[in-house]
């Protein structure tokens, strides 16, 4: 792997957290020693059961939140507080309500840093392109309330990237649609993402979500993490060739993959909906 | 009633005006059996007293002045109530060195006041101010603050990552979020607002001895004490009365226009 000589995008060592009860002054080990390495242009999904501590992570690198321990660096420095630099799309969209598509796209480069060095002109060119781009053409004028969920996250998606980050931070963005919007959403995502462009073009994701198939279809290495505490039980790295929208589904080589991951968290999904784990027996033997 | 027939929207307005109507109509019948010089109120010497009164001039001039008081009392109050509630809705330690003073002044009632107000102001226009202004100053506050902590977390969160300021975090994203409250809030103080400067007035006027001092409740109060006379404190209470309704439906409407983006 030639990637060892470049020193990685981003680069988690011994992180820790954990939370202290207030009332009862509980300490409980949420993330425990939790050590990655993310090269530039990498999509990474991360996975793992319910209450595993992936959205605790994630909020660290954005700068969200503070490590207990260990530290978290991006281009060698550590990570201080949030910044435009790592851009986070959200589950619920965290869309401002009282914005149009285009004041809510064009907020962080009217009010933030990122349209600091750009003009009025600039600014406005750059709104529209994004806009373009997940192709709400149209319903600039259109308020939050208006829009469908998949509108909504288009709107989330675009302000993300007109904010122009280097690292997209994506928590369950497509968790809240329904099946049919997210199949369309993956598709649109690898597109804009640039999955058809050379590596060096592509921006580094790291997209937390629960669905194991999404996350073989969009990663280049999946991160499966377990629980209690949360740390990385194992990466798995995903061999599909790109492109993959409309083509990945249908390799074999997908399913063994999902199977591969799923089979790792199982057991504790079903301690985690409080079942009985001797269901999560698979019924026949793979014959791998 | 925006999407109603015009046939719906006059058959709703005949059915709230019934009852009025009614009720006006069972008085003229009652007063019409009174002995002629009576000094019982009665509809149709009231709506010669208000001929006689706007043509005087009097009550359009005491209307407005009573509303000049209450417009920057409220203004006031307003300004103080929207700055502070923001303050101590984005901050728990403003907030929980503010709250006791505030709570402990809540629940006393602006009439309350108003014997400290005029002795330190007397009993003109200051003392009508200072009434105005504590009477709306509580409900803008206390529905700004709400107003803030309705607001989602995740929109400052939201913002926080895209490398904006804390102060325009404050005035960008938790102002507009708490805009609704706030609104309701003004509104609300407005109304509280004119029922204290008539109900202040009411009571300088009797402390002054129906003096000069102005305004509408004043002129309510100089028609029960000196120049008795029952048909024009109807008059002047109907005028309260309508003025409060107006307010009301100025302030909505307001609140529509600055918040288009309610479903």
């Amino acid at each position: 792997m030639s990637d060892n000589a470049q020193s990685p995008k981003l680069r988690l060592t011994g992180v820790t957290k954990s939370f202290v009860a207030p009332r009862t002054g509980q300490r409980t080990l949420a993330v425990a020693e939790m050590n990655l390495d993310i090269q530039t242009g990498e999509f990474i999904c991360i996975v793992g059961p319910s209450g595993c501590g992936k959205s605790t992570v994630l909020n660290m690198i954005a700068g969200l939140d503070v490590p207990s321990g260990g530290v978290i660096e991006k281009d060698g420095h550590p990570v201080r507080g949030p910044g435009a630099d790592r851009g986070v799309m959200f589950q619920d969209y965290a869309l401002m309500p009282w914005q149009t598509v285009e004041g809510n796209v064009g907020f962080g480069l009217r009010h933030g840093t990122p349209g600091e060095n750009l003009n009025k002109e600039q600014r406005n060119q750059r709104i529209a392109h994004f806009i373009d781009l997940v192709g709400l053409r149209g319903s600039e004028h259109k308020y939050p309330h208006q829009l469908s969920g998949g509108m909504r996250q288009r709107v989330a998606l675009a302000r993300l990237l007109a904010n122009g980050p280097d690292i997209l931070l994506l928590d369950e963005p497509l968790g809240a649609l329904d099946a049919q919007t997210r199949l369309i959403l993956q598709a649109e995502l690898l597109r804009i993402w640039g999955e058809t462009s050379p590596v060096t073009e592509r921006k580094t994701a790291i997209f937390i979500t629960h669905d194991i198939e999404e996350a073989v279809l969009l990663a280049d290495r999946v991160v499966v993490m377990s629980s209690h505490p949360g740390r990385v039980r194992e990466v798995v790295t995903i061999d599909l060739p790109r492109p993959r929208a409309g083509t990945a589904r249908t390799n074999p080589r997908f399913g063994v993959l999902v199977e591969q991951i799923w089979s790792l968290i199982r057991d504790e999904a079903y301690r985690a909906i409080g079942g009985d784990e001797s269901l999560a027996k698979p019924t026949e033997e793979a014959t791998a | 009633m925006k999407n109603m027939t015009f046939d719906n929207r006059t058959s709703v307005l005949v059915r709230n005006l019934t009852l009025p109507v009614l009720l006006i109509v069972v008085w003229h019948i009652w007063a019409s059996t009174l002995p002629a010089g009576s000094p019982a109120p009665a509809p149709l010497k009231v709506l010669q007293t208000l001929g006689d009164m706007l043509g005087a001039g009097s009550l359009l001039s005491a209307t407005l002045q009573s509303l000049g008081r209450v417009v920057l009392g409220f203004a006031v109050a307003s300004v103080l109530g929207i700055a502070l509630g923001l303050l101590m809705g984005s901050s728990p330690a403003v907030r929980e060195n503010l709250d006791p003073i505030i709570e402990s002044f809540r629940p006393i009632a602006p009439m309350a006041i108003l014997p400290i107000a005029i002795l330190w102001l007397g009993t003109g226009t200051p003392t009508a101010l200072a009434i105005v202004a504590y009477a709306s100053f509580f409900p803008v506050l206390i529905n700004t603050v709400h107003g803030v902590s309705r607001v989602d977390r995740k929109l400052v969160l939201a913002a926080h990552t895209m490398g904006i300021s804390r102060w325009t975090i404050l005035t960008r994203v938790v102002l507009p979020g708490a805009l609704p409250s706030i609104l309701l809030g003004t509104r609300l103080a407005m109304g509280v607002a004119w029922t204290a400067i008539i109900a202040a007035e009411l009571a300088v006027g009797a402390k002054s001895g129906g003096g000069g001092s102005g305004g509408i409740g004043q002129m309510m109060f100089v028609f029960y004490a000196y120049n008795i006379d029952l048909n024009a404190i109807v008059v002047c209470m109907a005028v309260v009365g309508v003025v409060a309704l107006l307010i009301d439906q100025l302030f909505r409407l307001v609140e529509k226009r600055l918040i288009p983006w309610r479903p």
